[in-house]
């Protein structure tokens, strides 16, 4: 967002509250008609998106100063987007690009990111991940029967929370690929941070260090498509980088490629897979990955104080989400039914993790989760899946916390159960794939 | 403006350390609201959108809560501003002495009874959540224009109340119920069947012995002025239609299986006579849902989600008076009834349904019409709005209103001030099968634009001062000392008795009266 539009916009929140819920012609339930976990757990209304535009202001005008406590404010948010799909049904407000300004603002003048962000900002500069573990053993998780191409012209990009701590699912990724007889490629020593979490925080110097690293060596390999398992490296590649450098590698989600695969028969789903299971869309692959389209047209003044675009801009609503994608790979297992939650697609509630909240503040992110956790038992489903293995932890550590009774399984995981071949089948806990 | 420390460690100790907040940060952003510029410029003050700062925030959690927090803003000679979803600048502070109540964290519904058609809330529900649980039950609720995500109770208890479904579920004035009330002083008051010794429910909201519903709330509503709300039952109505409600993709494009037994009419009346004589017709057969006169800019809006797609709709902008009728049934029976006497007007009065024919809207207007969502359209064309007027009356007299008011509007619009919606821009409905109507006037304006902001402001002045030129009744917007005594003396004096009500209830004036009339 340009400084000129930020300093238009943050004047015109009509402090309606429809940031605070779901679209209203969305709303089927009482308990889960709201859309935006920060105003759901801290109640004032600065918590909310059209709050944290008032904030804005507020500080533009000179009448409070950025603190500390401000910065909280800031950080104590997921940078789940829905507050801007529930405002952009009739306005053309981006509460969410707002915050994301803020952010920026906050880095700026010396008070943001948040402590624990800043740590693993140095991590992602030294060892390349946030989580400080050693850029070396980035690829401990790879089985050794795991067949990789070196002249693939497709990467699949893990990604550090595949690689580091939720290597089931990079582990059901690769078994899946082989399965198909997909080659494929992996950079070892190669790979680095996408750069989204430090983006979230606002720091965009670190951030294009990361982009920079990413493209210059994915290009250098000739690599033609980059797949995904992670829904925050996904998005990062596909809406971030092209704002700041040009590149020609195509984007897919792994949720893309294995419908394809199934629907050409190159993965063969035998197995009966007999569970309810409820997916969950995470911000990065729904809502939020949409790109943001060039827009070089004219504004037209109609009349005094109307004017028109022309054409008409487009607007990121989150109509274009990857929503189909993952709901039609899981309605292809064999017994495996699927069932929604209230929240779904563009106005799904967050899993509690994204914006550095994880990190900053894991009691919101743990309390948000299980909220969500709540609303997928209310499904009647066994297991609740997903296709990011950010939302994999958070909402494990919800069911945990909660106790509940549900399974979390990446949609990779379920689609590897259903191979026929018993081996590439997942056992009792989703991290024994064997 | 902080509160002094052993002040708030007494407010601490009510609802917990969490839930109140004297820092500059929480109470700026509580400052704030919609068109509270165009308020601070009507009282000679700088027009931002910045109301007194709050000295605090507090959120209770129970109607005991209130109580004592009340009763420490008496003891402590401090007022306060309750606030449920908080649109509007009536959320706002008139002084730095005042803490804002937000009541958030109230937001049960307590009972659905379906049997005798009423449900209790508490504030912090919205329409459209309540909407949402009455539908199971093939039941609805009346919501006020302001749309669904605003609070049933505010505007029951305290705020106008028009809405876009007012031919069939009424006025917020009228569907009040059983009330829970906390005075200014702290008192706790059960209005209506609620109040009674013996099996207190909430299905009346008369008696025991005299009726405070008036008192309660007058026309217009307090605005927090008399105290708080803390429990309210409304009226419940059946739903229109069948209750299958499927809306289909992803916002903004929305499509929406329009229910069976439901059908649109917009038609161009040509003149306000004949506009008044079919609204008349339509509500006296006692067959619409919805029955509203809107300008033709606004019907270009209600059809529309983006200035760009309410430029496309031209054709629809030459129409003269439009008339916008929905009949709703639950068996085809209905339905075939409803249709046939819509036929028989329209024969009768020489008029022809647009609808299918010059134009035919996207499916999810339904969905709007039916979530009462549709008064949000008026936002797309400069992303401010505000309306002047607020007649309740006859339709004669709501549309001499209307016609009183475009000369002026123009006026306006030739300055640049206001947008140019031809000077009609105008929205009537009728309440309870026409027995009486609403008009105001909506009009845009760009909040970013000190030149529209002031315009804006100076035309609502002159346009509530054309009510009392013309004999119009009080508008909306009679609010606070200075409108009060402005339209009291012409009025029966209604101002002194409003003010006896005051001094009766809340002799301190505690409970903040910016929005309401003070004590002295």
């Amino acid at each position: 967002m340009k400084e000129q539009e930020y300093q238009q916009m943050i004047k015109r929140c009509l402090r309606c509250s429809i940031c605070k819920w779901i679209p209203q012609l969305q709303i089927k339930s009482q308990k889960y008609a709201t859309i935006c976990p920060s105003i759901d757990l801290f109640n004032y209304h600065v918590y909310s998106g059209g709050g944290r535009i008032i904030l804005a202001l507020a500080l533009e005008m000179g009448r409070i100063k950025p603190s500390e406590e401000i910065r909280d404010i800031i950080y104590k948010c997921t940078e789940c987007g829905g507050c801007a799909v529930s405002c952009k049904f009739l306005n053309t407000l981006e509460p969410l690009e707002i915050i994301i300004k803020l952010r920026e603002k906050l880095v700026s003048s010396g008070f943001g990111p948040m402590p624990k962000q800043q740590q693993y900002i140095e991590a992602v500069k030294n060892e390349h991940n946030p989580y400080n573990e050693p850029h070396g053993k980035r690829l401990d998780w790879l089985p050794k029967d795991i067949k990789l191409d070196p002249s693939a012209k497709t990467l699949y990009f893990v990604g550090c929370t595949s690689s580091y701590r939720r290597k089931e699912i990079a582990i059901a990724t690769t078994r899946l690929l082989n399965a198909a007889n997909y080659p494929f490629r992996i950079f070892d020593g190669k790979e680095f941070c996408c750069g989204s979490p430090v983006l979230r925080t606002g720091d965009k110097e670190s951030f294009l260090t990361q982009l920079n690293k990413n493209i210059d060596i994915i290009e250098q390999e000739g690599i033609e498509t980059v797949v995904f398992s992670c829904a925050g490296c996904y998005n990062t590649f596909k809406v971030e980088y092209p704002l700041e450098r040009d590149f020609k590698f195509k984007i897919l989600h792994t949720t893309e490629l294995f419908n394809e695969l199934i629907e050409n028969s190159r993965l063969q789903l035998n197995n009966q897979v007999p569970y309810t299971v409820t997916y969950h869309d995470p911000c990065h692959l729904g809502r939020n990955s949409e790109q943001y389209d060039e827009w070089d047209g004219d504004v037209l003044d109609l009349m005094p104080l109307i004017s028109i675009n022309m054409p008409e801009k487009p607007k990121r609503n989150g109509s274009n989400g990857i929503y189909e994608a993952p709901r039609e790979a899981l309605k292809k297992i064999p017994g495996l039914k699927l069932v929604e939650m209230e929240r779904i697609k563009e106005f799904s509630y967050c899993c509690g993790a994204g914006g550095g909240v994880k990190s900053a503040f894991p009691e919101f992110a743990t309390k948000t989760a299980k909220i969500r956790i709540e609303e997928a038992e209310d499904t009647g489903s066994d297991i609740i899946s997903s296709a990011c293995p950010f939302c994999s932890t958070n909402l494990k550590d919800g069911i945990n916390e909660k106790g509940s009774s549900l399974r979390f399984y990446d949609i990779s995981e379920l689609l590897l159960m259903a191979l026929d071949s018993p081996q590439k089948s997942v056992k009792k806990s989703s991290t024994e794939v064997t | 403006m902080v509160l002094k420390k052993e002040i708030l460690k007494e407010f601490e100790a009510v609802v917990g350390e969490e839930h109140i907040d004297d820092g500059d940060v929480i109470t700026n952003v509580y400052a704030y609201n919609w068109c509270m510029e165009i308020f601070n410029y009507m009282d000679g003050k700088e027009p931002i959108p910045f109301s007194p700062t709050p000295k605090a925030v507090v959120l209770p959690s129970s109607t005991e809560e209130v109580q004592k927090l009340v009763k420490l803003c008496n003891k402590h000679n401090i007022s306060f501003k309750v606030q449920s979803t908080g649109l509007g600048p009536w959320n706002q502070p008139s002084s730095e002495n005042c803490i804002i109540f937000d009541m958030r964290r109230m937001n049960k519904i307590i009972k659905i009874d379906e049997q005798n058609l009423y449900a209790v809330i508490e504030p912090y529900v919205s329409g459209a959540q309540l909407q949402a649980e009455t539908m199971k039950h093939a039941l609805t609720i009346h919501m006020p224009g302001a749309g669904p995500q605003v609070s049933p109770l505010a505007s029951a208890t305290s705020m106008n109340g028009p809405g876009f479904t007012s031919p069939s579920t009424g006025h917020s004035a009228r569907n009040v119920l059983g009330v829970e009330w906390v005075l200014p002083d702290g008192e706790i008051i059960k209005l209506g069947s609620y109040g009674v010794k013996n099996n207190p429910d909430w299905y009346i909201g008369d008696g025991p012995g005299p009726s405070l519903r008036g008192v309660m709330r007058g026309w217009a509503g307090t605005k927090s002025g008399l105290g708080v709300f803390t429990k309210v039952a409304v009226k419940l109505f059946p739903y229109p239609c069948k209750t299958d409600y499927n809306v289909k993709g992803t916002s903004p494009n929305y499509d929406f299986d329009i229910p069976d037994f439901m059908k649109l009419y917009v038609m161009d009346c040509g003149t306000f006579k004949k506009l008044e004589t079919t609204m008349l017709r339509v509500e006296e057969e006692e067959i619409s849902f919805m029955c509203s006169f809107l300008s033709s800019f606004a019907v270009m809006a209600i059809f529309s989600n983006s200035i760009e797609s309410l430029m496309n709709k031209l054709a629809i902008g030459r129409m003269k008076a439009p008339l916008v009728v929905i009949i709703a049934a639950r068996t085809k029976r209905e339905f075939d009834y409803k249709q046939k006497v819509m036929d028989f007007l329209l024969e009768e009065l020489g008029l022809k349904n647009i609808i299918g024919k010059l134009y035919t809207p996207n499916p999810i207007f339904y969905a709007e019409a039916l979530r009462s969502n549709l008064g949000l359209h008026g936002f797309i064309a400069t992303g401010g709005f505000q309306s002047s007027k607020g007649v309740a009356d006859t339709a004669n007299v709501c549309l001499r209103s209307t016609k009183s008011n475009i000369s002026l509007k123009q006026e306006y619009i030739k300055k640049g001030a206001i947008a140019n919606d031809f000077g009609e821009g105008t929205w009537m409905t009728s309440y309870e099968s026409g027995h009486y109507f609403h008009m105001e006037s909506p009009t845009m304006f760009d909040q970013t634009n000190k030149k529209s902001v002031e315009g804006m402001a100076e035309y609502m002045e002159k346009s509530n001062q054309l009510d009392l030129l013309k004999h119009l009744g009080a508008p909306f917007f009679v609010e606070g000392n200075r409108m009060h005594e402005l339209f009291g003396p012409h009025m029966s004096n209604y101002h002194i008795w409003l003010r006896k009500i005051k001094e009766t209830f809340d002799p301190n004036n505690i409970s903040d009266s910016g929005f309401y009339i003070s004590s002295s």
